[in-house]
């Protein structure tokens, strides 16, 4: 279901009034319930791996909770001896959960693009690889990645393991983060999804706000933007560089608004039932490097990936080893780095084809990976560089170079993601500074490419407005806040205006069709 | 603010915008569905959904109507003037576009349980093989609760909430309606049909035109559709029920089948389609016109799937035995189920007809003044003229008037073996003084085109002092018209004035000024038809029916008009043969014409009536 749709609309409502006017002791049971309503409207199949997912999850966190009990309740002496004994068995418990979800997403997610890999080999021995014809459950990356973390959490003996499956299983299912996260935490999330509340105004109003503004992002801004990237991307090959160059920029545009917006509606909606969820983005264009930028956007699956992966891996022992022979074997700097380098790579990596089975995104990861590698190596040279400039790290005129030179490194990490194939995106931007053709840039050429004049001023409009409210978040605080000290009219009027622009320009949308076209042939 | 008062603002905006969307909705009423009389508009309406807005209009009129034409689009073109005359009724045209036969029954059975009616005429599209309960677009295509049994708090909460660009676009569409058709307002209200009066006006001749004009027949696309059992079996389920609910109420019930254009019909296999017209005999006998002679002809149609008003007059005059018209020997048969089998098989081997069976080429020359020199570029001597007449009458060309091509266009009347039409126009006494001799003396016909407010103008333009080359008078005109050689008809009484010898705006020719509102451009010129028929009426007794362009300039306001006001022929300027349709009346409109002076030389003349554009 999306959550653009009206029946979204309705199911929230609904619920926020269930929520509120039943019992607080079964309110968590009402989240739990609209969280199935909101799987069983949208096609029911996803719910059976939401229950796959929080059944493992759910035996793991009781095994580990079991080990971690006989270590408790062992006498103090033998603590140790106790722990070490179970040792294998919860990583035993931790490697079942890891593999039956992550099993189960590389079959869901991966296996058709191993499968057309291996195929010429399979070939060779007269072996045609099957194709999974399983359709990709909604959010399933996200809730898996979610519940492994959970299991990992008590395996980490953070917290004690959700003995109710069913309180477990509104961690893994709670609706509104389910299409696009945020990945939350249980120690985070758990607690707030299972306190009994009463009705707060606060929560209802900044829900309310938080939410429309991610409307705003999304209907006024990406969905617009996306016509234009929608049409050029069909068939980049017929057009000049520059056109391709402003595509990718409205791509970028576009990303950001539909997820960042997305997030707001799903932090917006959670809100409405005190519930805070994780920050997932915060305004990724003042980035003074990609690794900030990877700070600042999809923080929760960034985190993800530091805690239960780069950690990990930096500190496994193959690591350590490896450290100890590149700086054995390597002087300098390089030989220090190494180790962290290719931790880095991995995530990124992963990070890459997490987004989707492709080369592009495998190439995306190796873009990231290498800027980031890269900028850690040569991390001396510019400082001594910058030294010898004479350049205040704090300038602010150094800031926004920096701020430009990684939106720029990221604007070009776009092209490899929204190119229909990875070597057409290396096509875009050869076409980009070979044939940029920037005179159709101004002759009309882009008023044919599915957007109006119109559009393209509500774009700027609404991207002005975009930066303008993160200028001020960033510089200043929430602008909500900044809204309470003003005159009531002027409250009002940010009521109105963001309601009118969203039916406007949002709401009302491509699906009219004006009397001159409905069908007629007098 | 705090956040209760901030939520409660919150609310009641949202309420507020809600309430605006809802009350313009309610208000404009693009779909007609709200039955108020504020900014009633029934033919937008009925444009922008037929189901609901010719419902809503039957809720105030229907004791105006006591008989009703049902189905898709194709409908419209099976006129009701003519089935009120034949039948003696009151019909109302419910034509819904993409209508399949469960849009009917249910408009059937709603009429027939509200309404009195005495017949009812269901017309069946080769599509209601293929589509059964549809529903393209859940707003234009809607049908009214009252019809459907549907829950009405959910229809009316659909329109109340609907894009309000809907009624915005109405409301901008009422500061564009013109009295022509335009694409937001297609429906003439009280008839119910497709307001046609352009098509009904436009001039068709030859193909070659007709392909430009509509592309589609040149190239008609491409598809390839099947028939659906499970529709048929709806289609005439539906129509079982229609046939018996007719029966218990005494509902005459006449079932008919629309003409297709041959190369829809090859959209389908042709043992399906006749499957289907053969199951569709078991129900109920029907007209079928859908496969014929005519099904070949481009011009009969005006689009893919669309045919003509003039072939609906056609069929209906078929149906009603009316001989006055023209009709296809081949068109229309009444089918049952002893015949249908038997019908379809004959069908299979049909061939398109030969064109010279419903279509003649006319050449027409015209001729202005004739004088001794000759020299103006419109002039003749009488000695070439008559060389020109001399010539085209040896060749065995006969000049016919232009009744003579009504009558062949109408009623289907032969013409002779080699027609010709010759012209004069303005109205010159030279016309009279040697024109008239010449053409009694080689017995041809011939027409002339009289500008009223000049005629008897023998020196001076109309009551000024500026000379004029002299007009024959009405007396003058009698004379010629009765030897019956001569028919004198229009050529507007005043709509062609000389600006020069004019003391206020001159009307130059037919056109309407740029500052003039189609109101009084049309009663200019309804006002001078008027005064051109009474004056040349009043004289010669002849009907005026026939109108040449002053200066060939015309529009299709100016066609319209003249149509309305009884002008069924028309004459340009523009040079070219024509080609005169059977039962197709607009291929009298805007003849193409030969300009003759004394430059154009005998075999030029007769290059040009044997059908050559240029004689070299």
């Amino acid at each position: 279901m999306s959550f653009t749709s009206l029946p979204f609309l309705g199911l929230v409502a609904g619920a926020v009034l269930l929520y509120y006017l039943l019992p607080k002791k079964i309110q968590w049971a009402v989240l739990l319930a609209v969280s199935m309503a909101f799987y069983a409207i949208g096609g029911g199949k996803t719910i059976g791996y939401v229950f796959y997912t929080a059944l493992t999850v759910y035996i793991s966190g009781l095994l580990l909770g079991h080990f971690h009990e006989k270590k408790r309740r062992a006498p103090k002496e033998e603590r140790k001896a106790v722990a070490a004994k179970y040792k294998t068995h919860r990583r035993a418990v931790v490697a079942f959960a890891c593999l039956a979800n992550f099993v189960l997403l590389y079959v869901l997610k991966y296996w058709n693009f191993t499968a057309d890999l291996l195929q010429p080999l399979a070939d060779q021995g007269g072996v045609t690889l099957p194709l999974s014809e399983l359709v990709l459950p909604l959010g399933v990356s996200f809730f898996m990645f979610q519940s492994v973390g959970y299991v990992i959490d008590v395996y980490r003996d953070k917290y004690l393991p959700e003995r109710n499956f069913f309180k477990l299983l509104l961690f893994v299912s709670f609706f509104p983060q389910m299409v696009q996260g945020p990945i939350s935490r249980f120690d985070a999330l758990g607690p707030q999804l299972l306190a009994q509340r009463k009705l707060d105004f606060d929560d209802l109003k900044y829900g309310i706000q938080l939410a429309m503004w991610g409307y705003f992002k999304k209907l006024v801004i990406a969905d617009r933007a996306a016509v234009l990237v929608n049409t050029v991307m069909g068939d980049p090959w017929s057009h000049g560089g520059g056109v391709l160059a402003f595509t990718i920029l409205l791509y970028c545009i576009q990303l950001y608004g539909d997820f960042s917006g997305g997030i707001d509606i799903t932090r917006g909606t959670a809100r409405l039932f005190g519930i805070d969820l994780a920050e997932n983005f915060r305004r990724p264009v003042f980035s003074t490097s990609l690794t900030d930028f990877w700070r600042r956007w999809h923080i929760t699956l960034g985190a993800w990936m530091r805690d239960y992966l780069f950690y990990p891996l930096s500190l496994s022992k193959p690591f350590s080893r490896l450290g100890k022979f590149t700086r054995r074997h390597i002087k300098g700097k390089l030989g220090k780095i190494i180790p962290t380098s290719l931790a880095t790579f991995i995530i990124y990596f992963v990070i890459g084809i997490w987004h989707g089975a492709n080369w592009r995104y495998v190439a995306f990861g190796f873009w990231n990976g290498a800027i980031i590698t890269a900028s850690l190596l040569l991390a001396p040279r510019f400082a001594a560089w910058k030294a010898a400039l004479h350049i205040d790290d704090k300038a602010p005129l150094w800031r926004l170079f920096q701020m430009v030179r990684t939106n720029v490194l990221v604007f070009f990490g776009r092209y490899i993601t929204r190119a229909p194939r990875l070597l057409t995106a290396v096509w875009m931007v050869k076409q980009t500074f070979r044939a940029p053709q920037l005179h159709q840039l101004f002759d009309g050429t882009l008023l044919t490419l599915g957007l109006t004049g119109g559009d393209f001023l509500l774009l700027f409009l609404g991207v002005a407005v975009l930066l303008g409210a993160e200028w001020h978040q960033e510089k200043r605080g929430e602008i909500r806040l900044a809204l309470e000290t003003k005159p009531p009219v002027v409250q009002w009027l940010a009521i109105l205006v963001p309601l009118v622009v969203l039916f406007c320009f949002g709401v009302l949308r491509a699906d009219y069709i004006s009397s001159d076209f409905i069908y007629k042939q007098f | 603010m705090s956040s209760k008062k901030w939520l409660g603002l919150f609310f009641a905006t949202v309420l507020a915008l809600g309430a605006c969307v809802a009350g313009l909705n309610f208000l404009v009423d693009p779909f007609g569905v709200f039955s108020h009389k504020a900014l009633e508009w029934p033919s937008y309406e009925m444009t922008i959904n037929p189901r609901t807005a010719k419902m809503t209009y039957l809720k105030e009129h229907h004791d105006e109507y006591d008989s009703y034409l049902l189905g898709c689009s194709s409908t419209s073109s099976f006129p009701v003037d003519k089935l009120n005359q034949y039948l003696n009724a009151r019909f109302y045209n419910l034509i819904m576009y993409g209508a399949d036969l469960l849009d009917v029954e249910q408009q059937a059975v709603y009429l027939l349980e509200h309404y009195e009616v005495k017949h009812l005429v269901v017309n069946v599209y080769l599509d209601n093989a293929s589509v059964y309960d549809s529903l393209p677009d859940p707003l234009s295509y809607a049908m009214p609760p009252e019809c459907t049994g549907e829950n009405a708090g959910a229809f009316y909460l659909k329109y109340l909430f609907a894009d309000p660009r809907h009624s915005v676009d109405k409301l901008r569409a009422m500061g564009q309606d013109t009295y022509l058709t335009q694409s937001f307002d297609v429906f003439h209200e009280s008839t119910g049909a497709y307001d046609k009066k352009v098509r009904d006006a436009e001039a068709i001749g030859d193909l070659e035109r007709y392909y430009e004009a509509y592309p589609v027949f040149a190239n008609y696309p491409e598809a390839d559709c099947r028939t659906d059992e499970s529709a048929i079996t709806g289609t005439l389920e539906s129509l079982t029920r229609i046939r018996d609910l007719c029966q218990e109420k005494g509902v005459e019930l006449l079932v008919l089948t629309a003409p297709l254009y041959h190369e829809y019909l090859n959209y389908y296999d042709f043992d399906d389609a006749a499957s289907f017209y053969i199951r569709l005999a078991q129900v109920v006998p029907y007209w079928d016109f859908s496969y014929s002679s005519v099904s070949f002809e481009p011009r009969y149609f005006y689009d893919e799937t669309h045919f003509r008003n003039s072939v609906g007059d056609m069929a209906l005059a078929r149906i009603f035995g009316d001989t006055s018209i023209y009709v296809p020997e081949d068109f229309g048969t009444y089918v049952t189920a002893d015949n249908a089998q038997a019908h379809w098989e004959a069908l299979r081997s049909l061939q398109p007809p030969a064109a010279q069976d419903y279509t003649a080429s006319v050449p027409v020359f015209m001729y202005h003044h004739l004088d001794q020199e000759g020299n103006d570029s419109t002039a003749i001597t009488p000695e070439h003229f008559e060389a020109q007449i001399a010539a085209l009458t040896q060749a065995g060309y006969t000049a016919v008037l232009p009744d003579a091509l009504r009558a062949y266009v109408i009623q289907g009347t032969p013409l002779p073996e080699k027609p010709i039409v010759i012209t004069f126009d303005d109205g010159y006494l030279s016309n009279y003084e040697y024109a008239w001799p010449i053409l009694k003396k080689y017995g041809q016909q011939a027409t002339i085109f009289a500008v009223g407010a000049t005629a008897g103008n023998t020196e001076h333009y109309k009551d000024t002092d500026y000379p004029i080359t002299p007009h024959f008078s009405w007396e003058q005109a009698r004379e010629m018209v009765d030897s019956g050689v001569i028919s004198v008809q229009s050529h507007t009484f005043d709509l062609h004035q000389w600006p020069d010898y004019e003391s206020g705006r001159a009307r130059e020719n037919i056109l309407p000024f740029e500052d003039e509102t189609e109101a009084e451009y049309r009663s200019v010129l309804s006002q001078d038809c008027e005064k051109i028929r009474n004056a040349i009426q009043g004289s010669t007794g002849e009907e005026v029916h026939v109108l040449a362009y002053p200066a060939g300039r015309y529009c299709d306001l100016s066609q319209v008009t003249l149509v309305e006001n009884g002008f069924d022929t028309t004459f340009t300027t523009e040079e070219g043969g024509n080609t005169l349709i059977r039962g197709l009346p607009q291929s009298l409109l805007g003849l193409h014409r030969y300009t003759m002076h004394q430059a154009v030389s005998v075999e030029q003349t007769l290059a040009w009536a044997a059908g050559a554009e240029n004689s070299d």
